[in-house]
């Protein structure tokens, strides 16, 4: 592909503003791996595929809190971004009933709030 | 009207009310008739330790903490139906994390280079190569007082003034991502989740250097960081950010990664440069530094994955933005990997000046046990323990070593009284005996007679005059090893005989050790009162040790006893003494 000159970068960065878009983001470093995180991402991805939710599943590095991966981020409009931990194939299935299309938060697994940036 | 959302949690340490507070809350929820209206969540971890019940508004982020029971109908009047705040309960939360290293590990994908550059990546790289020369970005360092976060905390600038300065045509930069510290993982958690901010980094580095080709020496036990760091060197050439003429300027420059072949000393500057060769990887006298002579005898600037994913900050905010962070000599910020014995293990990263308590009891949300906290362990096997009375000193570089430890590349264990401080100083001194490369003397020879008589006190055969002679080696290769390793090898062993001598001496003289560690100074024994005749023990001993019957009671033959332990887990009665 061509090089990249200055502006590039910015129209690169323009294209990928925060459009506000649902999504859910998955740690994916080793330790969430170890924790059994790529099958959580799977999980979703299966999941909201046979649900047809417009819902975006991204991965993401460590968050640091490694105590209780694998952590989950979630943003759904209307409702705080939360991080939810120690999440398990069941955690996958209560937040897409509840949090993602109950708009309702799970209860005893957030462990993080996102105060916004 | 939307609904509210209230998130509460008890944050006591010893007993978790939560659930009852949930159904008080919604009892008088449901008499206000309120219930269709606020969402009550009941969270894991509200970031808050030992402040009572803390209930939580995040849309108008308001945190009560200490509430009582008494003080729901006020918060449910004034607060839920008016949007009053009730200023007696407020909590004033400062956070106490602070993230320029971090700052994109769990943001963004870091296998998307588009994500990075969405958060201002690669625009300190754009900025200077179009605006600035090679010494103002070491003028800008200068400025900011960054210092190298691989542990000895050289000034970065002089680093990089030091190699530039050397006249030769052709120089050299490397990225040391040779994490191998035990309890350490704060470069992999950078590579793995923000590649790009290192390469960033190594790329200014190569600008202000003056070099053509850096190196990324990554530990070879790291096969999702090398991995990622290899789709993203790809990418970065793709985009044109390595490779000839960089964003449409004259800087070009390389960048090939190397593995580390799975040897501690590997991390020691001399010795990475002699592995990235194809020699064997030892260390060799300094000087000439490698600033003067690295790699391939032309000048080399090596730089910690942490130190350099600074860069690029420093770069885009300024120098003086980064001096204002930290103390006065350490500044910015550090990243730590906390565990050990602490509840919410895991990277932090905070400004230097922060108290240790305040990274075990405020971050760390304090101890897993009920067991005291009893000693922080830094710096991994180079580092000391710092024992509970100086929890409350500042961490910088200077008060670390003061205190006989060493900042590190940012291991921090945190251990209680189960732990005994013998036996950690033998499992370091074991560690550098293991990885000593056993080029020069003091390290090969000191650090095994030091481990032997290590061993000796552990198995009840010590004598006091040993503590004497551990002094005198630990001196000698303090003294006259060739690395840092060697220099550093004794420094856990100095530093427990430094702060607990005692239990040394416990040890050596009384044949105890007092948190019931060492198995050759244990004893185990049935207590007849609490014995419920039940046999687990005879069963499950390996070693038929435990004789006995029903009437006279059980017994522990000492004789035959190997100390394993099985017969004190499975007893339910908690009837097997260990002393």
């Amino acid at each position: 592909m061509a090089k990249l000159m200055k502006n590039d970068l910015d129209r690169i960065k323009q294209a990928h503003q925060d459009t506000g878009k649902d999504w859910i983001k998955v740690g994916m470093s080793t330790c969430g791996i170890a924790a059994g995180a790529d099958k959580v991402y799977d999980l979703f991805v299966e999941e909201v595929k046979k649900r047809k939710l417009d819902i975006q599943i991204k991965k993401c590095g460590c968050q640091g809190m490694c105590y209780s991966e694998p952590l989950v981020e979630v943003r759904v409009k209307g409702l705080p971004e939360v991080i939810y931990g120690r999440v398990d194939k069941e955690g996958v299935m209560k937040i897409l009933d509840k949090h993602v299309c109950a708009n309702t938060l799970v209860k005893d697994s957030i462990y993080e709030l996102r105060t916004k940036r | 009207m939307d609904t509210k959302i209230v998130f509460i949690k008890d944050t006591n340490t010893k007993l978790d009310t939560t659930r009852d507070f949930y159904a008080h809350f919604l009892n008088l929820l449901r008499e206000n008739a309120l219930e269709d209206k606020v969402q009550v969540v009941r969270i894991a971890d509200i970031g808050i330790y030992d402040q009572g019940l803390v209930v939580k508004f995040p849309d108008e982020n308001i945190i009560y903490a200490n509430v009582q029971d008494k003080d729901l109908k006020d918060i449910i009047a004034q607060t839920i139906k008016e949007g009053k705040v009730i200023k007696e309960l407020l909590f004033k939360a400062q956070p106490k994390q602070l993230r320029i290293v971090l700052r994109n590990c769990g943001e963004i994908d870091p296998e998307n280079i588009d994500e990075y550059i969405a958060q201002d990546g690669y625009q300190a790289l754009a900025k200077v190569v179009s605006d600035y020369k090679p010494e103002q970005v070491i003028e800008e360092l200068k400025k900011s007082g960054l210092r190298g976060r691989g542990g000895a905390g050289f000034p970065t600038w002089l680093k990089w003034k030091l190699t530039r300065e050397t006249p030769e045509a052709q120089k050299y930069v490397i990225c040391n991502a040779d994490e191998g510290d035990p309890g350490a993982y704060m470069d992999r958690g950078v590579l793995e989740g923000d590649p790009h901010s290192v390469i960033e980094g190594l790329i200014l580095a190569g600008y202000a250097i003056g070099a053509s080709k850096g190196y990324f020496y990554v530990r070879a036990e790291y096969p999702l960081a090398v991995e990622r760091v290899e789709k993203a060197l790809k990418q970065a050439y793709d985009y044109g950010f390595l490779g000839k003429n960089i964003l449409g300027s004259n800087f070009s420059f390389d960048i090939d990664i190397r593995l580390g072949a799975g040897a501690f000393v590997c991390g020691e500057e001399t010795a990475l440069i002699a592995s990235i060769e194809g020699r064997r990887g030892t260390p060799r006298p300094r000087p000439p530094y490698p600033s003067v002579k690295g790699l391939w005898d032309k000048p080399t600037a090596i730089n910690n994955v942490e130190t350099l994913a600074n860069i690029g900050p420093i770069i885009l905010k300024g120098g003086s933005w980064y001096a204002s962070i930290g103390t006065e000599k350490s500044k910015g910020t550090k990243v730590f990997a906390l565990t050990g014995k602490v509840k919410n293990s895991g990277l932090v990263e905070v400004p230097m000046g922060i108290t240790l308590r305040e990274i075990v009891f405020d971050i760390g949300g304090g101890m897993l046990s009920d067991k005291g906290i009893k000693a922080i362990q830094t710096g991994g096997p180079s580092g000391g323990v710092i024992p509970k009375e100086y929890l409350d000193t500042p961490v910088d570089y200077e008060n670390l070593q003061k205190l006989g430890s060493i900042m590190g590349s940012g291991g921090m264990i945190v251990m209680d009284e189960d732990d005994c401080m013998v036996d950690i100083a033998k499992f370091y001194l074991g560690f550098c005996v293991d990885e000593s490369c056993g080029k020069c003397v003091p390290c090969r020879i000191g650090g095994y007679q030091m481990l032997s008589l290590l061993n000796k006190i552990t198995e009840s055969q010590g004598k006091i005059e040993d503590l004497d002679k551990l002094k005198r080696i630990a001196l000698a290769m303090q003294k006259a090893s060739l690395c840092a390793l060697g220099q550093t090898a004794a420094n856990p062993v100095v530093s427990t005989i430094k702060y607990f001598e005692e239990e040394y001496r416990d040890h050596i003289v009384n044949k105890k050790c007092r948190s019931h560690k060492c198995k050759h100074l244990l004893n185990y024994n049935v207590i007849q009162d609490k014995c419920k005749r039940c046999r687990v023990c005879v069963i499950n001993c390996p070693v038929n040790a435990i004789s006995g019957d029903k009437e006279a009671g059980f017994f522990v033959d000492p004789k035959t006893c190997i100390r394993c332990g099985k017969c004190f887990e499975v007893c339910k009665f908690n009837a097997i003494a260990k002393e």
